[in-house]
């Protein structure tokens, strides 16, 4: 079953195309994970499955519910980590996630759950505005996981940190749909770090969809199309080479 | 709920001192002015509380109005500084009870002020008219009327913070408006129901024209419409965002 | 690095922060009460001044209590916000430059940002001259020695005030208590100039130059003669104090 549904979802900003009519399919309890270089339309993607700004032409579907008339049901459902760790600078680590576990009537204890979760235990007393990059991410995604909701919206979620919190984060993400059942809609532009995550894959390059499937369908289809296989990274690069190429000769 | 979740987004943010300190100032004038010059006023016919008002409100509504300006920057700052507002447009939460809230905070702030403001008066007037006397019923009067004026310009100065997402812009309007309107004649009641301009008013002056139910109906009716305004603002935003 | 090239660093640093336009505005902005309600200037309830004058002053006077101050605050909280934004203030502490300098340059843009806009306020009053007369079939021009040196005048008053500005400045890191507090000293100084120590508060000698001026345009209004004696030196102390005091400051709260 599908959880997102996108239909020829676009989003056009003046005269640049951001995001060009893709139709996503991304299964519940699943993670999927979205690959693209930087500006792919990766982030506005996101941004529109959360109602951060509106799609030009097309439509989507959470859960079958559809935007704009049941925004609040499909924010309910959401748990969000988008670009930039989004907080209040004057407030501690833990006050930022009372704000938001008041909004979502969730119990008290559902804040110290996150932060243990995320490793921040010992510095929830500390200013947002003060953490370093690394807990700044950490405590974006402490506030997505508050409350455990059944879908989860990550935008490159291990930017800016160390190798061992890059590995700590992503068992995490890989141990979210057995332990609390919801379904990871995660982005990342390194190939190698999706196919240790994610189930499913979308590639997208220049606001186009380039491939949906498994990583099973992405080695298959590279064979088919000539491209080589043995390195997966290699396999992406060619992909978005090859598209590049076919875009040049198009203009 | 949203009410005390907008209260603990201000911790640390320096609201409270800054309308504690407009506060002190404010009611400094009138004390200053006292101090140094007391004996040109004792002398004037007139109501005490009167030639205090007519002496010092000017002065003190203009600090009281950039203290409304200040913080409705402070309060929206908040939000855009660290991307704080974008977390809360993913919240299950309606935009327009972030503004009501921040709205009832900076309504509740304000009358703290202006009531420490006319109780300073009261004693300025006490200490140093002979025959004066506490009429708690024009005290009252008095501050609800100071208050309901204020309501315009609090909501007009929050919708203009809601809608820069810099705070220096925000701050530069408010700052010229109340410049700009400082400039206006006083005596014209048309000009005088202005938001930025109103604060200037004191329910003597009204009374005396007999104008003071149409005052006080307009400010309401001034609140209402700028609160649609505000209402309506939160969804075109989201459609240009 | 010498002093000259520093300027231009710091200007560069100016680019695209519209700027000019921050200067602009309160200066049109002050005019258009001044041409709305030209009429006035015939109407002068007994005081002893020609209209042409009475416009020159009143469309002043805005300027000189409020708006002068007010661009200046601006303008310093956009010098030494353009700095701490984005960390630029380290960078620049990290490079072989002495701190004295730096906040000397900084200073000097200050100055030369109220010289634009003391230019663009004359040019507004002979604009705004120009149009009234037309629609008043009266002559409002006055004689540009006239206009120029009393405009330079009230700016060269406030170069005292630029500097305390720019000391509260390094004193108060949050840039909103900074504005708050820069605005709330400007509105008591209508009622210092009526004081005997006016000349304490550098706030109010803009308008009290302008005072002077209305004084020698009609007579009885206001002192007709600056009084240099206690004022000059005053103003001198103010003005090095101030600008030893944050050339000491600058910069220091960010090395911790």
């Amino acid at each position: 079953m599908n959880m997102i549904e996108t239909n020829n979802l676009t989003k056009i900003y003046g005269n640049f195309t951001a995001v060009n009519g893709i139709n996503l399919h991304i299964q519940k309890n699943r993670i999927y994970g979205f690959l693209g270089p930087n500006g792919a339309g990766k982030s506005t993607t996101m941004k529109l499955f959360l109602g951060l700004t509106q799609p030009t032409s097309g439509n989507f579907t959470i859960d079958n519910k559809t935007y704009p008339k049941e925004r609040i049901q499909i924010l309910k459902m959401i748990g969000c980590f988008i670009e930039t760790p989004a907080f209040y600078g004057n407030l501690s680590g833990e006050e930022n996630l009372e704000i938001i576990q008041k909004i979502l009537g969730l119990p008290k204890q559902s804040v110290t759950d996150a932060l243990e979760l995320v490793g921040l235990t010992q510095f929830k007393k500390r200013l947002a505005k003060k953490y370093s990059l690394g807990m700044k991410q950490r405590l974006g995604l402490a506030g997505a996981l508050l409350g455990h909701p059944p879908i989860l919206i990550l935008d490159e979620p291990t930017n800016g940190l160390d190798p061992v919190g890059i590995h700590e984060i992503r068992s995490l993400i890989r141990s979210l749909p057995k332990q609390f059942n919801c379904t990871v809609l995660v982005s990342s532009h390194l190939l190698s770090e999706v196919e240790l995550m994610a189930d499913d894959i979308g590639i997208l390059n220049h606001g186009r969809l380039l491939f949906e499937g498994t990583m099973e369908q992405l080695k298959e289809n590279a064979k088919a199309n000539g491209l080589p296989t043995d390195n997966l990274e290699d396999t992406f690069l060619a992909m978005i080479d090859a598209d590049n190429r076919k875009r040049g000769q198009v203009r | 709920m949203i009410f005390s979740l907008e209260l603990k987004k201000l911790k640390r943010t320096g609201y409270m001192p800054a309308f504690l300190g407009g506060a002190v100032l404010a009611a400094a004038v009138p004390l200053l002015h006292m101090l140094v010059r007391s004996e040109t006023f004792i002398v004037l016919p007139g109501e005490p509380l009167n030639i205090l008002y007519d002496a010092n409100w000017q002065m003190m509504t203009m600090l009281n109005i950039l203290t409304i300006i200040l913080c409705a920057c402070i309060i929206y700052h908040t939000e855009y500084s660290d991307n704080g507002a974008q977390k809360m447009a993913v919240l299950p939460v309606c935009d327009n009870h972030i503004f009501g809230g921040k709205f009832m905070i900076t309504v509740l702030a304000l009358s703290g002020m202006l009531l420490f403001e006319i109780i300073i008066l009261e004693l300025c007037a006490l200490h140093w008219f002979s025959d004066y006397q506490v009429q708690l019923t024009d005290l009252t009067k008095n501050f609800c009327f100071s208050l309901i004026a204020s309501l315009p310009t609090i909501i007009l100065m929050l919708l203009i913070a809601s809608a820069c997402q810099n705070m220096w812009v925000s701050l530069g309007i408010g700052v010229i408006l109340v410049f700009t309107v400082s400039v206006f004649p006083k005596e014209n009641l048309f000009l005088s129901l202005c938001p930025f301009n109103s604060p200037y008013q004191t329910l003597a002056l009204v009374t005396e024209k007999g104008k003071e139910y149409i005052f006080l109906v307009t400010c309401i009716a001034e609140t209402i419409l700028l609160g649609i305004a505000a209402h309506k603002l939160e969804h075109v935003r989201r459609y240009f965002s | 690095m010498n002093f000259i090239s520093l300027i231009g660093v710091e200007l560069t640093k100016l680019r695209r922060s519209k700027i000019i336009l921050i200067l602009l505005t309160p200066v049109v902005i002050m005019w258009i009460p001044s041409i709305l309600n030209a009429k006035i200037n015939f109407n002068l309830q007994g005081i002893p001044i020609t209209p042409e004058h009475n416009f020159f002053i009143q469309g002043f006077m805005g300027m000189a209590w409020f708006m002068i101050p007010a661009s200046l605050l601006i303008c310093t909280t956009l010098l030494v916000q353009t700095e701490r934004n984005h960390k630029g203030f380290l960078k620049m502490l990290s490079l072989p430059l002495s701190s004295t300098k730096l906040c000397l340059a900084k200073f000097t843009i200050l100055l030369l940002l109220a010289t634009v806009q003391m230019v663009m306020s004359i040019g507004t009053y002979y604009l705004c001259c120009a149009t009234v007369s037309q629609l008043q079939n009266y002559n409002f021009i006055l004689e540009p020695l006239y206009v120029i040196s009393n405009v330079l005048q009230i700016y060269a008053g406030a170069i005292p005030l630029a500097a305390v500005f720019w000391m509260i400045a390094t004193l108060i890191q949050a840039p909103v208590f900074f504005v708050g507090t820069g605005l709330a000293s400007l509105v008591p100084s209508i009622l210092m100039i009526n004081t005997k120590f006016w000349f304490l508060y550098p706030m109010s000698y803009p308008f009290y130059l302008l005072m002077t001026a209305y004084g020698k345009a009609a007579e009885g209004i206001y002192e007709t003669e600056i009084a240099w004696l206690p004022w000059l030196p005053t103003a001198m102390l103010i003005t090095i104090t101030a600008l030893a005091i944050s050339c000491i400051r600058f910069g220091v709260s960010e090395r911790r």
